[in-house]
């Protein structure tokens, strides 16, 4: 009791917000790991209250304030008593070779700490707490998630299987997956958020800088229950408010990178690949470059969106550092500068798991168009000049502009595709003029392409 | 009037006042007159001497369960089949009215041990179904009401009858344990309590949506939900009315739902219901049991799981959902793949998202199983972006019948009835080697009309999205019309749930 009080007290007397999150976690601090068990030991739930009442009195807060405050501690407590019942459980379970979800029990801890995020939300929404203690709700929210996510796996052990149905409707199976408690998660952080953005106080003294640290964590939460357009949602109440609120730049680093980060994602998801190339390209260049972890995730979707956007690939010394990556990226990237169809396809292939695991797919299998590309450049390239026309200097020769469909087809036999046959070809040669990959037209009654002389593959040089 | 008691019968009235038998709780006088109901009832179903009175429960056992019943309702059907399998030696006199079923399942079993009398107007559901022209099953019924008539006078049968809705009304005939459960003022099971045990014989049923417990006697067992499902899809193939098939289905899987059947049954109702809707092009309700399919086939009950999964795919296909689409992809095995049907949806995805129209109309016309009717939902999109593509890159112009046989058409007729529905009517040009069609000139008329079937798409998916999303999160910031639906979904058990509390 003694040394969480007093953290508190010093915490809430320098008025830092992080120090008095830290406080109300359910993991022990370094310095101190005995302070859960001590704090659960020296008290009791019938005086709990009492206790913590009569300690907080050498703060002399007003009483509204400190009731709400008692209240938070004594959910506290209870939910102290069962992370250490669970840790207990989990112990046991260990030598007994049992699973963390089969031993301890999950969702039990997920109700009480749910009780801490409640109180804490009563003592915001009665506007007792003041915003610079904020970081408190990101401490209970981001809890809330971890437990809801350990007592999903309890009860989809307890149950086994997709459960019946419990009302009366009309179908036999009760929608998909165990991930009950993340949904009630995902919601009661959704009520910190409008807790939050709800707040009409100055901006000085406002919830408002919470938003962004929530927020990443709703959109966590989402994309963790795989329902990513629900965090769409969340980006337009943001952008509603965008005009009484602070600027993202003036919120913590990590807040920015993390939103950037994630709003790159959503926009990828969408297709919407400009917006995604913006925001990524601005979570790159904030993260530190000792977040490996953060830097390979925002590649991974970064180095697709670019491939889309302006057919670059990444240069073997930007993936150089990051062994995934380079397993992920290298093959493919190899193969479509080669224009090598068939390596294209074997290399999709290969890391079809891995790439819909990660939703870039079905990106990347446009990537076939610019290696499509790259084949027919070569093709181009290789069919040599135009005989010199009389009086033109050796300088300005010009490449031969008409190519049979034959070739093409020929390029692509060779590279691997055995059962082509003309009209695909032609098919193919078509949507590259429609994308804009190549530049010229087919003729039909001569079995040519005809390539514009000048920049037939733009923005490759030729 | 005198009776002469047969001898097992006064046995069991010295057992029943056998300090032995005692049950402490229950008086002697409770007992006397609980054994004189069992006896008069016995005597008016003129069973006294049929009844297999040495294993017939004694009187305070009786008492016992009725206790039992009225402590949690939700123990009726348990203590149902306790009683009934003591009792069912004793019941044998009156041979069962319902059909045998080979089926051991959990319901049916649960249901053969039901004495006849508890199950809803014999009477009635024979003579409704007796209607359905069903030839076959006509006899065996009859059969079956022979073997009633030799061991029991026609006239029990009206007498049963009677008696049942005596009791039913609740006058002040005793009351027996059979009828405790079935009493309209007995507190409604909640539907998490446990299955319903359906005791419908009626083969059709119209579909109502459920705001309360179902009665047992308007819900069908397994056997006749089997035999429901047969009639309905010979009636599909016969009738095509699909307004009736539809209703058909989703009371069915509605009585699957209640009475918590999950089998290679249930798989097969879904699946037709999925066929069928297809067939009739309603994709919302096609999307329902594929959702449900999916859950299904996730417990291994059997079923076309590969056939299904390559609708799925074609489905995503057609809403231009990629989230979904990706989700399939994951959850697809290397064996799935291998399979004909998902290997060509998943063909008709790839040449879709490379461009290759070619190879993607090929496709379309060897289509497997009834995807053709999913891909008919998109192939005009499709043809649209095709010809957006085509009218870009071909110039001057093309033959119209190398237009029929890339976009898939059946003949020239329709390709150029095609062109000109969509804007494209004066690009027509006739030469010394037939009709052409001038590409080079066409401009943006087939970009525009792409582009316009594929924003109508969105919108479609984005209405069959919702529908289909679980009932998950609903934060606050959802638009309201999205959240109706969720939210009535919930609010509807309040009631029933909030009557029990104060019952």
């Amino acid at each position: 009791m003694e040394s969480i009080i007093s953290a508190f007290v010093r915490a809430f007397q320098s008025e830092s917000g992080y120090d008095l999150a830290a406080v109300f976690t359910p993991i022990a601090p370094k310095h101190d790991s005995g302070r859960l068990y001590s704090f659960h030991r020296s008290t009791n739930a019938y005086s709990v209250q009492t206790d913590v009442r009569y300690a907080l009195t050498e703060l002399h807060m007003p009483k509204g304030e400190s009731n709400a405050w008692v209240e938070v501690f004594v959910a506290y407590w209870k939910a102290v008593g069962e992370v250490l019942a669970a840790e207990e459980a989990l112990n046991i379970g260990k030598n007994q070779g049992k699973s963390s979800a089969e031993s301890a029990d999950w969702p039990k801890v997920y109700d009480a700490w749910k009780d801490v995020l409640n109180a804490m939300h009563r003592g915001y929404s009665t506007n007792y707490f003041e915003a610079w203690t904020i970081p408190c709700l990101y401490v209970s929210g981001k809890y809330l998630r971890v437990f809801a996510i350990k007592a999903d796996e309890t009860l989809a052990k307890r149950k086994g299987g997709v459960a019946f149905n419990a009302g009366f409707e009309d179908d036999v199976a009760d929608g998909e997956g165990n991930t009950e408690k993340l949904e009630d998660a995902a919601r009661q952080i959704n009520r910190i958020f409008s807790l939050c953005i709800s707040d009409r106080a100055p901006l000085a003294e406002s919830r408002k800088w919470g938003l962004y640290y929530i927020t990443n964590l709703l959109f966590k939460t989402y994309f963790k229950l795989n329902s990513v357009s629900l965090s769409k949602n969340i980006l337009r109440s943001l952008q509603a408010s965008a005009t009484d609120m602070p600027p993202l730049s003036a919120f913590p680093k990590s807040h920015q990178v993390t939103f950037n980060y994630y709003c790159g994602v959503i926009h990828f998801l969408d297709e919407n690949y400009t917006k995604a190339e913006e925001h990524l390209t601005a979570a790159y260049n904030q993260s530190l470059a000792s977040a490996t972890r953060n830097v390979q995730l925002i590649l991974t979707y970064l180095i697709p969106t670019r491939l889309l956007t302006s057919h670059v690939l990444p240069t073997p010394a930007l993936l150089k550092p990051y062994a995934r990556l380079q397993r992920l990226f290298a093959p493919l990237c190899t193969c479509i500068k080669r224009g090598d169809l068939g390596g294209f396809d074997a290399a999709l292939q290969a890391g079809e798991d891995e790439f819909v695991k990660r939703r870039i797919y079905l990106t990347l299998e446009r990537g076939r168009d610019v290696c499509l590309r790259n084949l027919f450049r070569r093709v181009y390239v290789a069919g040599g000049f135009e005989a010199p026309k009389e009086g033109q200097p050796d300088g300005e020769r010009v490449r031969r502009s008409r190519v049979p469909v034959a070739e093409f087809g020929a390029a692509l036999r060779v590279g691997g595709e055995k059962e082509i046959e003309g009209d695909e070809v032609e098919c193919l040669i078509a949507n590259l003029i429609y994308k804009n990959l190549l530049k010229g037209y087919i003729s039909r009654a001569h079995a040519m392409v005809v390539l514009n002389k000048k920049g037939a593959f733009p923005g490759t040089g030729v | 009037m005198k009776i002469d008691w047969p001898a097992p019968v006064r046995e069991y009235v010295s057992r029943a006042f056998m300090a032995d038998n005692a049950i402490p709780g229950i008086d002697a006088a409770a007992v006397s007159a609980k054994l004189k109901a069992v006896i008069t009832d016995a005597a008016e179903r003129e069973c006294l001497h049929t009844l297999d009175w040495p294993t017939y429960p004694l009187p305070q056992q009786i008492i016992q369960m009725e206790k039992a019943n009225a402590a949690g309702a939700n123990m009726a059907t348990q203590t149902w089949a306790n009683v009934a399998a003591i009792a069912h030696n004793g019941v044998q006199s009156s041979p069962p009215l319902k059909r045998k079923s080979l089926d051991t399942d959990m319901t049916d079993a649960a249901n053969t041990k039901l004495p006849p009398w508890r199950q809803k107007k014999p009477g009635a559901g024979l003579a409704d179904r007796i209607d359905k022209d069903q030839v076959e099953r006509t006899e065996k019924r009859q059969k079956k009401v022979k073997d009633f008539r030799s061991t029991a006078p026609p006239s029990k049968l009206s007498d049963l009858e009677k008696r049942r809705q005596r009791f039913e009304n609740g006058t002040s005939s005793p009351k027996s344990p059979y009828f405790s459960s079935s009493r309209d003022d007995s507190p409604m099971p909640d539907a998490n309590d446990g299955p319903v045990v359906g005791t419908c014989q009626k083969l059709e049923k119209n579909y109502f949506r459920l705001t309360a417990p179902p009665k047992p006697e308007t819900v069908r067992p397994l056997p006749i939900l089997r035999e429901a499902l047969q009639l309905v899809i010979k009636k599909w193939a016969q009738e095509h009315h699909y307004g009736y098939t539809c209703d058909q289905f989703k009371s069915m899987r509605q009585d699957l739902t209640v009475q918590h059947i999950k089998n290679d049954f249930t798989v097969r109702v879904y699946e037709t219901h999925a066929r069928v809707a297809l067939e009739q092009g309603d994709l919302g309700e096609y999307n329902q049991c594929q959702t449900q399919l999916r859950a299904l086939y996730k417990q291994k009950l059997g079923g076309h799981p590969e056939e299904f999964v390559a609708y799925r795919i074609l489905y995503f296909i057609h809403t231009c959902n990629r989230t979904s689409l990706n989700d399939v992809l994951a959850d697809l095995t290397p064996a799935d793949k291998q399979h004909e049907a998902v290997k060509h949806a998943l063909d008709v995805r790839s040449s879709l998202a490379t461009g290759n129209y070619h190879r993607f109309f090929r496709l379309f016309n060897d289509c497997p199983n009834m995807g053709g009717y999913l891909m008919d939902k998109f192939i005009d999109r499709e043809r649209l972006a095709a010809m957006a593509s085509i009218c870009k890159s071909y110039k001057p112009d093309v033959k119209v019948s190398f237009l029929t046989s890339e976009l898939a058409f059946d003949d020239d007729q329709q390709c150029a009835q095609f062109l000109c529905e969509n804007g494209g009517e004066a690009l027509f040009e006739n030469k010394d080697d037939g009709l052409r069609y001038l590409t080079g000139k066409a401009g943006l008329i087939f970009e525009t009309a792409k582009q316009k079937a594929f924003r109508g798409v969105d919108i479609k998916a984005i209405i069959f999205g919702s529908l289909s999303r679980r009932k998950a999160i609903q934060p606050a910031s959802l638009p309201p019309r999205m959240k109706r639906g969720k939210t009535v979904g919930s609010k509807r058990y309040e009631l029933p749930n909030g009557a029990r509390k104060m019952a």
